[in-house]
């Protein structure tokens, strides 16, 4: 089993050039993210550059600091690289959650099929139509100083509706399928059908679920931050961006505080959505071309 | 016949008499109408289960909105240091927290379905909740809907010729441009924006919806300060916008590029611009409209921050505002509104699509 799983999942990246792309892309962020505290440490060259009046506030960008330092004189550069990281985490965290919870619900109603369909796919309907960032913003608000993971958490809570929504639609047509019959009949185990016949088959969906909670939870946090309603204690991207805009970065020219983590959130957002659209031109071969070749 | 949703009454009345024949006998005959009574009554089950979960989720919370009024109030006026028992009961019986959760939720639900009433808000007490909410509603439709409304027609018509010249140079950078900045957020664009034009250039406003040294009303000083303010937010949802729909009209035309009807078109010498309108983007027409009505309800989501960026006194400002002071009367009158928004509109969708579209079957 797990080996079809693998050659189905060297197949589809394979075919599709904008797929690889986005998984080089993210490959490197998360490269980067792995590696921040031995480049956060290269940059302190021997102290920490993360420590409040490391070095003079405001630095512009030169030979020492490639992109100058922050109102308490912290190294942005050292900044970004962690920030980076832990908002990579916290689309890992929540997307998984969301994820594994989706595809137990879409399995569920799906292959079940009935009332119980009925009762979870109107549930569903039901958290898909509350906005989500009022209800975050107001969470957040009493999340003071909690752990990144529980930061996560907080955050798959609203994003696994919308994999599960996905996933579901197309439990309904792989059902259906005259080979899932045919293990029906030769009186195979639910699970046995569902690992070894839908599985696979579902992986491209199961991928964009993940990759649009992913990319949900990350522009979440960020936008909490960003109006300085974010979880303390959580350094993440959008956090920098909240400083560079309460501290007047703007207007005293320090542009690569806000810059520069909107130019690596919009690569890792660009990235997610190539990893989208590619899954999806391989298993809906109508759209293949739709990229422009 | 029409697929008109019937009132709520009607719905009660046919629940209780589904047992009779005559009327099973009618819907089966009449498939539309059975669907329309179908689809109305999963649309009552989502609202009524929407405004529940949501205001379960706001009670379920910590905090206390009637100890945060008053210490404000003692912080403005000198207000005696303890405050009484029994001033703490009329407060809690105002905002509707006295008794147990289920009374509570039972007295809610009752004010705002007979009423429309959210009870008072804190931002602005004593003023309602519904009050403050409609006070804020016009900026934003009128910022958002706009810019909505241009992004969707400028990314509609630059999809369709991206789609309809693929293969050229400009159309795969148009594309793949897309693809890369259509799930970036609206408010790093407004950043750029405003350090470029407001703090490095300073030909544009950054702050606030008009200028305060002009009264409002309808003088064209007034109206030429509110589009100058408004257009760097404006700018920036536009741009992302379009990017999206620029995506999906693409996606949904270019599969119909091969079918043969269309050469058959050429083959007639029918002009390509009637052609591109008439027959390849047929099939986008619809569900654009459908996606372009359900997204309209989510303007939530992104556009808080924009309007908290540039101070624009619109829903997402009030929201911030009103989270910040555990308002919870406007945030969840905010919260209900939008729900309302996004189920109202899906449903009228659906209830229209089986006329306007013949492939759309409605007796699932």
């Amino acid at each position: 089993m797990t080996m079809r799983v693998l050659t189905a999942v060297l197949r589809t990246v394979r075919d599709s050039r904008r797929l690889a792309t986005g998984l080089v892309i993210l490959a490197l962020m998360v490269l980067l993210a792995l590696f921040s505290p031995l480049i956060v440490h290269a940059i302190g060259n021997g102290h920490d550059p993360l420590e409040l009046a490391a070095y003079e506030k405001w630095l512009v960008p030169s030979g020492d600091h490639i992109l100058g330092t922050d109102q308490f004189g912290r190294d942005v550069l050292a900044m970004v690289v962690s920030a980076m990281s832990v908002s990579l985490q916290i689309g890992a965290i929540a997307g998984v959650i969301s994820t594994v919870v989706g595809v137990i619900v879409a399995f569920v109603a799906g292959y079940k099929g009935g009332w119980v369909d009925g009762v979870l796919s109107t549930f569903t309907g039901i958290l898909l139509v509350i906005p989500t960032f009022p209800l975050l913003i107001a969470l957040s608000a009493y999340a003071k100083n909690v752990s990144l993971f529980r930061v996560g958490v907080m955050i798959s809570i609203f994003s696994w509706p919308f994999a599960a929504k996905t996933i579901r639609s197309q439990v309904l047509s792989l059902r259906s399928r005259p080979y899932v019959d045919l293990a029906r009949v030769s009186k195979a185990r639910d699970l046995e059908i569902i690992g070894t016949e839908l599985l696979p088959n579902l992986l491209p969906f199961i991928g964009v679920g993940f990759a649009s909670s992913a990319l949900g939870a990350i522009f979440g946090l960020v936008g909490l931050e960003v109006i300085g309603l974010g979880p303390g204690g959580v350094i993440d991207l959008g956090q920098i961006i909240f400083n560079a805009i309460n501290t007047g970065a703007l207007t005293l020219g320090a542009w690569p505080m806000f810059v520069v983590p909107i130019v690596l959130l919009t690569l890792l957002f660009a990235a997610l959505n190539m990893v989208n659209i590619g899954l999806e031109e391989v298993y809906n071969p109508r759209l293949r071309g739709v990229a422009g070749e | 016949m029409t697929a008109t949703a019937p009132p709520a009454e009607a719905v009660e009345i046919t629940a209780k008499s589904a047992a009779r024949s005559g009327l099973r006998a009618w819907l089966s005959r009449h498939p539309l109408a059975a669907y329309a009574l179908r689809r109305f009554g999963l649309y009552l089950v989502e609202l009524w289960g929407a405004l529940t979960v949501a205001f379960f989720f706001f009670r379920l919370i910590p905090g206390d909105p009637v100890r945060t009024l008053i210490q404000t109030l003692q912080q403005n006026y000198i207000y005696n240091q303890q405050a009484s028992t029994e001033v703490i009961a009329r407060y809690q019986h105002e905002f509707g927290l006295d008794g147990n959760i289920f009374t509570q939720y039972l007295k809610y639900m009752n004010k705002l379905i007979l009423h429309g009433d959210l009870g008072p808000s804190l931002i602005n007490y004593p003023t309602p909740a519904q009050n403050v909410i409609l006070h804020s509603l016009p900026w934003t439709i009128g910022l958002l809907g706009i810019s909505a409304v241009l992004a969707w027609v400028l990314g509609i018509i630059i999809g369709a010729v991206a789609g309809w010249r693929r293969g050229k140079a400009g159309s795969a950078i148009i594309t793949n441009l897309s693809i890369a900045l259509s799930h970036v957020p609206f408010f790093f664009v407004a950043l750029i924006l405003v350090y470029i034009f407001a703090y490095t250039l300073g030909m544009l406003p950054a702050r606030s919806a008009y200028d305060s040294n002009i009264s409002p009303g309808l003088s064209l000083d007034f109206i030429g300060s509110v589009l100058k303010y408004g257009l760097l937010p404006g700018l920036s949802i536009v741009v992302i916008g379009a990017f999206g729909w620029i995506l999906s009209t693409r996606m949904l035309m270019v599969p119909v590029l091969g079918e043969d009807y269309l050469t058959y078109a050429e083959a007639k010498g029918l002009k390509p611009w009637r052609i591109l309108t008439r027959y390849a983007l047929r099939n986008c027409y619809l569900p654009q409209v459908t996606a372009f009505g359900i997204s309209l309800g989510f303007i939530f989501n992104g556009n808080v921050l924009v309007e908290q960026l540039f101070n624009y006194p619109g829903l997402g400002t009030t929201l911030v505002t009103a989270i910040q002071q555990l308002d919870f009367n406007t945030i969840l009158g905010v919260t209900d509104m939008a729900i309302f928004s996004v189920l109202t509109a899906v449903l009228l969708l659906d209830l229209l699509l089986p006329l306007l579209d013949p492939r759309v079957k409605y007796w699932k």
